[in-house]
């Protein structure tokens, strides 16, 4: 009698763990099911990246803007020109003073008015909480001149201001529902946040009082994968409707199956090998020279992006129109430049110096690992010619070029993410600047990005861009390898999810499901 | 048991200072700038300016010393900083996710003993038999099979060819099955054969013979006398499995996109988010001290010799 009521209390236990187990499924999980059931139209996404919070003015500015939810007073067009948004137009009073004239009827998500003093306050806010956003705009002042004008004054010419004000770190909120712990921030985009798992989803519905056309979709939920594997076969089990960032090596599974569509766009990321100008080696032009002749730029496109890329030129993006350089197709001769410098090949085939045999170091890093397969390629060719180059794989590859000596590096960067080349150009190439970490160094082009720093008018901005980048080019401090494509996948239901240039509107009113 | 207990607090404090000294020092000295991170997290340049006055901004300009003393300060009046990404305090990151990781190393320690038991009982029944032969290569490929490739081969099992289950996220318990057999399963399988070999090791013992001479089921014998102690040296292997489950699930988590602790501190070690990644060793830390002093407790509880000592 005692083992049987030993047994019914051990089995009673067993269920009760199981009871638990099926409960933790938490009440907001519950919550999301019960609201996605109720939801007539929707869909599920797979971003890369996990937000901390919903924090615009923070790190996380970037994940808020493709959910959906919110909106800046500016916005980048397909042809990454700024076109209006939450500011139908705009005037330059005087060098640095603009006029932003804000779209009427505009409502945060919690109901309150948009109008100019709100936009003051969320801006004043975005600049003293994040350095970055301080960095771009350059305001001296704000003023709310009526409910629908906004005067910026900013602490220097700053011709990029329009674009910048795209950058997702200005999104427009309701600053005082960032204070409110009980509910979420409000914005002013077509979708509004229903709910946020951290690390897990974000849940956005339709917001019925949308200023401009409003969602197709009643409710978009967002997961957030981190793994690329995870990712592709979260979409291939129907788990998710559409997925971000998808790996080159994993299209031709998905093309095979008409279940899903691969989209494809060109990036504003550009991957390039940067030269130590003051490496004993790389010192003289004619070995960058010889050594950027000798990269395989379409090879590594065809082979390692599996063409799902461009042969680099310049730093920009050729959908960029200041990205549009004239390839200078010129006969180079690796021996002869080689020898220009005083390099003699040895016995084994290996150029050689003062006694000393070429060997140089490759720097590259793990987060972007199609760039070390690069770095192979580019290594390979290089030996071939009697070359030697050491990959040296680095965990923080900015603290690596910054804090130790090297002569080449891997790098990749978004180098216009706001349309504008101004920023780009300034850190990596002024010669102050500490960013500009290969030590080029030419006061033509100092003066020249300063000019570009002044000049609004669009033509010449676009022109004195293009020249300073052949300015540039002259000295070769970094080789452009490629421009690679954003790949993005859908399940042939999902309409409207596309990959674009630029990498903030992911989520938008006019993704629809069939 | 008092002594016993204010001994081993005393070790639990000890080790703490010892963890949170040499965590940070290992982190102020491994390279990589929180602030450069974070304002090139979305691969865009970052200016001079805007560096360092993020750097003013989390406190990265203080002398290190100054920065340890508040370190220190702040581990022992349970403060823990704050996030540098989040702005949240480390000790509320932390406990947030802890219930996500709970239930899955309670789920994965469900199935290694499941598996365990399963394996190990049948292994040792059928000596030399069929299923013994099948428990060791299964232990064989549980100690050989790496859990990132158990993962993804049942993802696309059950998940994408068979669509029988969710492939990642914690929305139901459905989510649950996936990551807990990704993790408890390889542990299983080795354990089984720990257990097999104790359990034959058992049969041959005096007792055992004198319960069969007693007439007892072979069955009752097996359940209530020889697992009973051969389970011993199990239990002390599933304690440091779970603390090696709580702190090192952290490739489940991400593969499975489970909200835990592993996959937080992983964005967090790419992040540089100094105040979360000790915050995350000195609890990690307490947990595998906090498990180990639970068992010992366990031990005197289970077996008397220990307490007359």
């Amino acid at each position: 009698m005692k083992n049987r009521s030993k047994s019914w209390t051990a089995w009673f236990v067993m269920a009760l763990c199981i009871m638990m187990l099926v409960g933790c499924s938490s009440n907001e999980n519950q919550a999301a099911k019960n609201s996605q059931e109720e939801a007539e139209k929707s869909a599920t996404l797979a971003f890369t990246w996990s937000p901390s919070g919903l924090d615009p003015h923070s790190g996380d500015s970037w994940e808020v803007m493709r959910s959906g939810t919110a909106e800046t007073l500016i916005k980048l067009s397909e042809e990454l020109a700024p076109v209006p948004w939450l500011a139908k137009s705009w005037e330059q009073v005087d060098a640095t003073t603009w006029v932003f004239h804000l779209q009427e009827n505009v409502t945060f998500h919690n109901g309150k008015v948009m109008d100019a003093a709100a936009v003051k306050n969320s801006l004043q806010r975005a600049i003293e909480n994040n350095p970055g956003t301080n960095d771009l705009l350059k305001i001296q002042s704000m003023e709310a001149l009526s409910e629908t004008e906004l005067k910026i004054v900013t602490t220097e010419i700053n011709a990029a201001l329009v674009s910048n004000l795209a950058d997702p770190g200005t999104i427009v909120v309701d600053v005082d529902s960032l204070e409110k712990e009980d509910s979420y921030p409000a914005f002013t985009g077509a979708y509004m946040v229903e709910q946020f798992n951290q690390d897990e989803s974000l849940i956005v519905k339709r917001y019925e009082d949308y200023w401009g056309e409003k969602a197709k979709l009643d409710q978009v939920t967002i997961k957030f994968i981190t793994d690329g594997n995870t990712r592709l076969m979260a979409l291939q089990s129907g788990d998710v409707d559409g997925a971000t960032d998808i790996s080159v090596d994993n299209i031709e599974v998905l093309e095979k199956n008409d279940q899903f569509k691969v989209l494809t766009a060109k990036s504003l990321r550009t991957h390039l090998v940067m030269y130590n100008m003051e490496s004993p080696i790389f010192k003289k032009l004619a070995v960058r020279k010889a050594v950027d002749s000798l990269i395989p730029r379409q090879e590594i496109v065809e082979s390692v992006m599996k063409g799902q890329g461009t042969a680099g030129v310049g730093p920009f993006s050729p959908v960029l129109p200041f990205g549009k350089l004239t390839e200078t197709k010129e006969d180079v001769s690796v021996d002869k430049l080689m020898q220009e410098d005083g390099w003699t090949k040895n016995a084994d085939g290996m150029w050689e110096k003062d006694g000393n045999v070429f060997e140089a170091t490759l720097l590259s890093f793990p987060q972007r690992p199609e760039l070390t397969v690069m770095a192979e390629v580019i290594q390979s060719e290089l030996l071939q010619q009697g070359m030697k180059v050491n990959i040296r794989e680095v965990e923080n590859i900015d603290a690596v070029l910054a804090e130790e000596e090297w002569d080449l590096a891997m790098y990749s960067m978004l180098t216009a993410h706001t349309g504008s080349p101004y920023f780009f150009l300034e850190i990596f190439f002024k010669s102050d600047s500490s960013s500009n970490m290969n030590h080029f160094s030419s006061q033509t082009v100092d003066a020249l990005i300063n000019e570009l720093h002044q000049t609004t008018d669009t033509e010449k901005s676009t022109a004195l861009a293009i020249r300073i980048q052949e300015e540039v080019g002259k000295e070769i401090p970094h080789s452009y390898i490629v421009y690679p494509n954003t790949v993005f996948a859908v399940r042939d239901e999902l309409k409207g999810f596309e990959a674009f240039p630029i990498e903030y509107y992911y989520n938008h009113a006019h993704v629809d499901k069939d | 048991m008092g002594k016993f207990v204010f001994e081993h607090l005393f070790q639990l404090v000890l080790v703490i200072f010892c963890v949170a000294t040499l965590t940070f020092l290992l982190i102020r000295f491994s390279p990589g700038d929180p602030a450069t991170i974070m304002l090139k997290a979305n691969g865009v340049p970052a200016s001079d300016e805007a560096i360092s006055a993020l750097r003013g901004e989390l406190g990265l300009t203080n002398s290190i010393g100054s920065q340890y003393l508040e370190w220190l300060q702040q581990i022992f009046t349970g403060q823990w900083g704050e996030s540098f990404v989040s702005g949240k305090p480390v000790i509320s990151e932390l406990f947030m996710r802890l219930p996500a990781t709970l239930e899955l190393a309670f789920a994965g320690l469900g199935v290694m003993f499941a598996v365990t038991l399963v394996l190990g009982i049948s292994t040792a029944v059928y000596e030399q038999g069929a299923v013994d032969k099948i428990g060791r290569v299964l232990a064989l490929l549980g100690s050989a099979i790496p859990t990132f490739w158990l993962g993804f081969l049942c993802i696309y099992i059950f998940s994408v060819h068979l669509g029988w289950l969710p492939s990642m996220g914690r929305s139901n318990w459905k989510n649950l099955i996936l990551p807990a057999t990704t993790l408890g399963l390889g542990l299983g399988t080795v354990y089984a054969r720990v257990l097999r070999a104790h359990m034959l090791d058992m049969l041959q013992q005096p007792f055992v013979k004198a319960s069969r001479a007693r007439g007892i089921s072979t069955n009752r014998i097996l359940v209530f006398q020889v697992l009973k102690h051969a389970l011993l040296p199990i239990v002390t292997m599933a304690g440091t499995s779970f603390a090696f489950m709580l702190g090192g699930s952290i490739m489940v988590e991400t593969i499975f996109s489970w909200p835990g602790l592993g996959q937080y501190v992983i964005e967090s070690i790419k992040m540089r988010d100094y105040p979360v990644i000790q915050g995350y060793v000195v609890f990690a830390a307490i947990l595998f001290v906090g498990i180990h002093l639970l068992i010992d407790l366990i031990y005197l509880i289970l077996d008397p010799r220990l307490r007359a000592r």
